[in-house]
This record gives C-alpha cells, sequence and structure tokens, in this order.
C-alpha cells in the first residue's frame, strides 16, 4: 500500500468503520446503564435529588483542601492533562475543519504555537502520570491492563499529532495516516473501556448528588 | 458450583442497578478514594482502597450486565466469582471498612463507593462469609430482639432505675403518644444515662413521649452484616409498634447506623413509605430549641469540640443542628480540621467494633482522629452516638490521651433551665 | 443529723458537703460493691482515693486505671451482654466518679455519681439474678448518715 492510499484508507472506510463502533459502542454502554433502571426511595426525603445531582456534577470537580492536600499529584496531573487535550482537540484549526465537516459548523481556533506548548505540557504530564501509576502503592496495586492500554491510545494521538505537525522522521502522508489511526484506535477502544468516563461521569456525579441530596447533604 | 457461592452470586446479582452499573462504567483508577479512607490512610495497604473493596459486585457486573463482559464470559475472559474470592474479601468488606462515606465525597467521577461496598456485603454474607462476632449478633437481634441480647425485663429494670433517681416516670406503650424513642442495646447496657438524659429534657419541654415494650431496639445488625431480609424484619417491628401505639415520629437515639437504618434504608427495606416520621434525637431537641421549649443555663467553661458520627452527619444530614446545640451551652467550641461531612470516622461503626478479629486495626487507625484532636487540642469531645463514645475512649486510653467523651444528648441535659 | 429516708433528702445532704467529704463518701459507696467486680485494680483505686494523703500523681494514676477498667469491662456492641459482667462496668464506673477531679466531675459530684453507678451495679446483678426483688438503696442512706455521725 502507498502512502497516499495508506491515508485515503484511514480517512474514508478507517474513519467510518471507527465513528460506528465508536457511537453504537457507546449508545450500547449507556442505554444498558439505564435499563437496568433504580427503585424509587420510600424514605422521606430532606432535600432535592434533582437540584443536588446536577450542582455535584459541577461541584465534584472541586476537590475539597484536605483532599486537595492528599492527592494533589493525581489531581494537579489530571487536569492538566484533560485541559491539555481538551484544547488540543477542540481548538486546533484544522481538527475544527474536521468538526466542520461532520457535524456542519465550527468555531475560532487557537493560535497553533499555542496548540503546540499544550500538546508538549500534555504529552509531558501524561508520562508523568504513567510514572505516578507505578511508583505510588495504592496506582500500582490497581493498575491493570485496561489502565496501559488506556494510556497509550490516549498519548499516541498527541505524540504522532506532534512529530506529525513538525514533519518529524517520516513524510507528511505517512505521519498524519499514522495520526488519523491512532485517533481510530482510541475511538475503537473507547467504548470498552473506562474511557467511557467521559460520558458515565456525568450520571455518576448525578446520582451520587441525588443519593446525598436526598438524604440532605450536598455531596 | 457450591450452594453458599450460588447463594452470594445470587444475591451480588439483586444488587446491581443502574447507580452500579454507572459507578463501574466510570472508574478510572485514579486511587483518590484510598486517601479519603482511614483504613488505607492509617496502614498503608493498598488492599483496602475503598474501590477494590467492591470487586466481588464489580465482576458480576462485568459479566452479567454488560453486553462486552458477557461476550468476554464466554470466551473465558471475565474474571469470575469464586469461593476464595469471597473467602478473601471477608477482612476488607467487614474488618476494614465502617461504611463511613468519606470515598463517596472524594471520588472525582462521583462513584458512591460506600453505597457498593454496602451491597458487597450482600453477596459476602450471603455466602456465609460474614465476621462470627457479627452472625452472632444478628441472630440475637432477631431471636431476642436485641443484638446484645437485652430483653425487656433488663430494660425495665434501668427504667425503674432512671425513675427512682429523677422521680420521673418513663411512659412505656402510651397509645396515642407523639414520639416513639427507641434506644441502642449499647446505651441500654453501657450508657442508661441516656434515658435519664432524655427523660429530664422531655419534661421540661413538655413533650409526649413513649417507649414500647415490642419494639425499643433501634440497632439494625442485618444493616451491618448486609443481610436486608433480616434488616427489614427488624425495620417492620418498630413499624408494628409506631402503628400500635399511633405515633407520630419516631425518635433514633445517639447510635449511628441505628439513624440510617431507620430513617434512610428502612421504608425500602419494607418495601413501603412509613406513616409517621423519623427523626434523630438531636434533630428532635434542635426542633425544641427553635421552638423555643428548651432552655438551658450555664456554659461549659472547658474547651470543646464536635466529633461528627459519619452515619449521622455525612449519610445521615444531621450536621447543622449538633452545632446550634452544642452553641447553647457553650462559647468555648472549636471544629476540628476537616469537619462536617467531611469529619473522619471513628473507625468502629457498622460492624468493625463487634469483630474482635478487627481490634487491632480499628486501634490502628484512630491515629487519624489523633492527627485531627491534636491539632485541636480540646477538653473534651463532644458527640452524638454511643459506639463512637466508646471506641473513642478507648482509642485515646490506647494512645495515652486523656480527653473525656461527652455525650450531647446527655449535657444538653445537665444544662436544663428551671421551669 | 435527720435520718435519710429518701432521694431527695439524699441529694440535699450530699450537696452540702465539700467536695473533699463528697470523695470520701464516694469512696465508701465504691467499697461497697466492689465485690460485684472482679478487677483487682479497682481495690487499689479506693485505696488511693480513701487515703487523705495521697498526692495527685496517685490520684491521677487511680483515675486512669479506673478508666481503664471501665473500658476493659463495659460490653462491646453487638456481643452478648451478661448483666453480671456488666455490674463489674458499673463499679468501675462509681470508682472513676470517685477518683475524678473536682474540675471534671460531672453535675451532682462525685458522691451522687459514684451512688447512680453503684446502684446500676447492683441493678445489672439483679437482671440476671432469678431473685425477683431488687435491692434497695438504703445501704446508701445508712453510709452517708454513718460518715455524717462520726
Amino acid at each position: 500500500m502507498t502512502e497516499i492510499e495508506f491515508l485515503n484508507w484511514v480517512r474514508g472506510p478507517g474513519f467510518q468503520m471507527a465513528t460506528i463502533i465508536f457511537v453504537a459502542g457507546i449508545v450500547i454502554r449507556i442505554f444498558e446503564i439505564l435499563l437496568l433502571g433504580r427503585k424509587n426511595n420510600l424514605a422521606e426525603a430532606k432535600g432535592s435529588e434533582m437540584s443536588s445531582g446536577f450542582k455535584t456534577i459541577l461541584t465534584r470537580s472541586v476537590p475539597d483542601a484536605s483532599t486537595f492536600k492528599r492527592s494533589t499529584f493525581t489531581i494537579v496531573a489530571g487536569y492538566i492533562f484533560h485541559i491539555g487535550l481538551f484544547v488540543i482537540i477542540f481548538f486546533y484549526a484544522p481538527h475544527i475543519l474536521l468538526f466542520k465537516d461532520v457535524i456542519g459548523f465550527g468555531w475560532p481556533a487557537l493560535p497553533t504555537p499555542v496548540v503546540d506548548a499544550f500538546a508538549v505540557i500534555t504529552i509531558i504530564a501524561l508520562l508523568a502520570v504513567l510514572v505516578h501509576r507505578f511508583n505510588n502503592k495504592v496506582l500500582h496495586y490497581l493498575t491493570n491492563f485496561e489502565d496501559l492500554l488506556v494510556w497509550f491510545v490516549t498519548i499516541a494521538p498527541l505524540v504522532t499529532g506532534y512529530i506529525a505537525f513538525h514533519r518529524i522522521g517520516m513524510t507528511a502522508p505517512a505521519l498524519l495516516g499514522l495520526h488519523i489511526l491512532s485517533v481510530e484506535l482510541l475511538m475503537v477502544v473507547f467504548p470498552f473501556t473506562k474511557l467511557m468516563h467521559a460520558f458515565t461521569l456525568f450520571m455518576s456525579r448525578w446520582y451520587n448528588g441525588a443519593i446525598s441530596g436526598y438524604r440532605g447533604v450536598q455531596s | 458450583m457450591s450452594a453458599s457461592l450460588e447463594k452470594g452470586i445470587n444475591a451480588l446479582k439483586q444488587q446491581v442497578d443502574s447507580t452500579v452499573a454507572s459507578f463501574f462504567s466510570s472508574c478510572v483508577h485514579c486511587g483518590m478514594c484510598a486517601e479519603a479512607c482511614l483504613f488505607y490512610t492509617e496502614t498503608g495497604d493498598p488492599q483496602r482502597t475503598p474501590i477494590y473493596k467492591t470487586e466481588p459486585l464489580r465482576r458480576i457486573w462485568k459479566s452479567e450486565y454488560t453486553l462486552f463482559g458477557r461476550i468476554g464470559k464466554m470466551f473465558g475472559l471475565t474474571k469470575a466469582v469464586d469461593e476464595k474470592l469471597l473467602a478473601d474479601w471477608e477482612t476488607l468488606v467487614y474488618d476494614s471498612c465502617t461504611l463511613c462515606g468519606r470515598c463517596s465525597m472524594v471520588c472525582p467521577v462521583g462513584i458512591d463507593i460506600t453505597l457498593m461496598i454496602r451491597k458487597t456485603r450482600e453477596g459476602l454474607a450471603a455466602a456465609g462469609h460474614a465476621p462470627e462476632g457479627l452472625i452472632g449478633a444478628t441472630k440475637r437481634a432477631v431471636t431476642i430482639g436485641s443484638p446484645m441480647g437485652v430483653k425487656l425485663p433488663a430494660l425495665k429494670a434501668q427504667i425503674a432505675h432512671v425513675e427512682k433517681d429523677t422521680g420521673l416516670t418513663i411512659p412505656l406503650d402510651v397509645e396515642g403518644a407523639e414520639y416513639m424513642l427507641l434506644l441502642s442495646s449499647m446505651e441500654i447496657m453501657n450508657f442508661p444515662e441516656f434515658i435519664e438524659a432524655v427523660a429530664r429534657i422531655f419534661k421540661h419541654a413538655g413533650v409526649s413521649w413513649t417507649i414500647s415494650s415490642e419494639a425499643f431496639e433501634a440497632t439494625n445488625s442485618g444493616i451491618q452484616i448486609g443481610v436486608s431480609d433480616i434488616a427489614a424484619e427488624l425495620v417492620q417491628r418498630i413499624v408494628d409498634a409506631a402503628g400500635k401505639l399511633k405515633v407520630k415520629t419516631v425518635i433514633s437515639p445517639e447510635c449511628g447506623h441505628a439513624y440510617m437504618a431507620i430513617r434512610w434504608d428502612g421504608p425500602n427495606l419494607v418495601g413501603k413509605a412509613f406513616n409517621f416520621k423519623v427523626r434523630h434525637i438531636l434533630e428532635v431537641l434542635d426542633e425544641l430549641r427553635k421552638d423555643g421549649r428548651l432552655k438551658t443555663t450555664g456554659k461549659e467553661e472547658q474547651r470543646l469540640t464536635y466529633h461528627d458520627p459519619c452515619q449521622i452527619a455525612r449519610r445521615g444530614g444531621v450536621i447543622d443542628q449538633p452545632r446550634n446545640l452544642i452553641n447553647m451551652i457553650s462559647d468555648n467550641f472549636v471544629e476540628m480540621p476537616d469537619t462536617g461531612k467531611m469529619n473522619w470516622c471513628c473507625g468502629a461503626g457498622g460492624g468493625v467494633s463487634s469483630n474482635e478479629r478487627a481490634d487491632e486495626v480499628r486501634l490502628k487507625v484512630f491515629q487519624r482522629k489523633k492527627d485531627q484532636l491534636d491539632e485541636v487540642m480540646p477538653d473534651a469531645i463532644v458527640s452524638a452516638c454511643s459506639n463512637c463514645r466508646i471506641h473513642l475512649e478507648d482509642g485515646l486510653e490506647a494512645y495515652h490521651m486523656d480527653i473525656p467523651l461527652l455525650s450531647l444528648t446527655e449535657t444538653i441535659a445537665e444544662h436544663l433551665a428551671e421551669k | 443529723m435527720n435520718q435519710i429516708t429518701n432521694d431527695s433528702k439524699f441529694k440535699q445532704v450530699i450537696q452540702k458537703l465539700d467536695f473533699t467529704q463528697q470523695r470520701e463518701v464516694a469512696a465508701l459507696f465504691v467499697e461497697h460493691v466492689l465485690p460485684l467486680s472482679n478487677d483487682e485494680r479497682l481495690n487499689r483505686v479506693v485505696k488511693v482515693v480513701r487515703d487523705s494523703n495521697a498526692s495527685a500523681d496517685e490520684l491521677a494514676s487511680a483515675l486512669r486505671s479506673a478508666k481503664a477498667v471501665t473500658l476493659d469491662s463495659h460490653t462491646r456492641c453487638g456481643s452478648e451482654g451478661k448483666w453480671t459482667d456488666q455490674a463489674g462496668y458499673f463499679v468501675a464506673r462509681a470508682a472513676t466518679a470517685a477518683a475524678t477531679p473536682e474540675a471534671q466531675s460531672k453535675s451532682g459530684g462525685p458522691a451522687w455519681q459514684a451512688a447512680m453507678s453503684s446502684r446500676m451495679a447492683q441493678t445489672s446483678v439483679f437482671i440476671d439474678s432469678e431473685d425477683e426483688t431488687p435491692v434497695g438503696t438504703e445501704w446508701q442512706y445508712d453510709i452517708l448518715s454513718n460518715y455524717l455521725n462520726s
């Protein structure tokens, strides 16, 4: 296969297949959660489930001082790479063009050097996170194959994107193809792994806030 | 598959609902729950990571309730729940967890880990992997009516004693009383002065109340061991008594898990909403304070702090009331660092103190409370749970600290104004 | 001194005593129920409390000892309660009340607290016994009267 054929494949059939698996997988996972349902709470309520649930979706993003002190690295590094990913995916001009193609509209981009800087910081943060996973007693104990796989499919698009932009090592089409392939890998792996937290965390935080709010405690 | 393992697996299956599925789908193995749990922070044992305690439940969810998990099971790719897993998890789920709820407050993706550990206990208990002490307590609760074997004559003897001391009558089986008080066996046996305190406060405030001779026990061992059927049976006794006496409100005494059991789990266990209210004694006292029916005199001179019993504060919602009450009788009250809904567990609730095998770890994790106290340096600690109270005293003694424990209800009673 | 025949008179008289006197009376109450406990340490506690020459350190040590016995003898949550053993717990509490210094003494003072706890010790034994009649409190009135008359 030539480079151009490779690039066309990942942009065409590859992307289509990945998208189908991505979307169908996510829908299946979310539905199989919701279909289980939960029983009505028959105890006398002290607070509102609804408002507490939604509040927790927001407040859970802000750890209390004591927790922050105990889990500083996890929180800071976590925020850095999440924010980094968000900025890179959604505010890089070529990505926005892709979104425009798929959903019909785009939005202003950040200057490329800024995105580039974010990419470097995010990659470093992810490397630090991996090291931490092995140095920290609890994390080492909990870490399994899935954690490592997810780490890999998350950092691969960043690294391949970075080297594609900077044209390191291979020709432009090959690098770009590799980058797109790595994203497709991420998309295909997504519904089968903890990456689902990107969607389910809203439900979980809501449930947590609802359960606690029912008892009059804002969690 | 052995019969007991099958029972355990079936019990776990019944526990899976949309909340459990959402929670397990969201865990990213960040480890923050460990840093919130005193059983990890004071022992450094990674097995005690809260989310890890739920592994049996997680495997059932994955292999039975997810499409990809079920497919994986067909190819032998999903981890199974076997006898060894359940046996190994007994000390994690019973000895190293009080269901305090701190992990649930801290998880960044919002998992209510405590709820899931509670559910995991159902599976272990059904398969026969619960601590001996709890099994005994539960048997006694079902057959005698009290986990500590306290029978009605014993309660009556304590009541007689209180009546003699105070000159008041403790109303037994009074139909149409507004409040029905429950008592924990811990209070009847170790702190009968609680009964006296309530009697004096209620006389002072003109409260119409009673105790039922048929259902006076507040402690719900079924909840602690994690067998919903037994928990439901124990709740039903209270429901029947409340119905018979036609009371408006049932009062849960100074015992943490009792409140959770009757106030929040109760109606869901018996499958029917109550036609009476349930209030913690502190809620009742605070209402009396608001209505101007509770008048106190004098202030405690000593420097006081408050230990929030987990099931009452973080898991129960009774956080402001104790503070309102303390402020009535103290101008020298200081909060612990990490207070209110983020306070640290005493380490003894949820069946841990009933389990002799857990004594060593229970005293070890007291270090967390000790560190809090070292920062505050109080003259006395106020709390509102008999188990917290005795365990804090136990811990303080083991660590050579000399700080008295005060029951909030009893302290209020000591400051009642003459009317 | 008028004979003390009921609790309100009993309480009145106790409250007229100064702290040292209350402590001495408390120790007498504890001594009376000591047989209901099988923890040797309490004997020492009573001895120290009754000793008018005991130093502050010795008293503090006695208090710690009494508190330790209280903790060791309580019935733990969920365990099978034996009231006869629980009597020992209340004896320890009476001893603790007797050894508590003035600043930390609970309402009513050490004598009243020790009186209540020692009654509880006797009630505990009664709960477990086949005997229907609970022990009366006259013995406490008698002890107090004798103390005042001596």
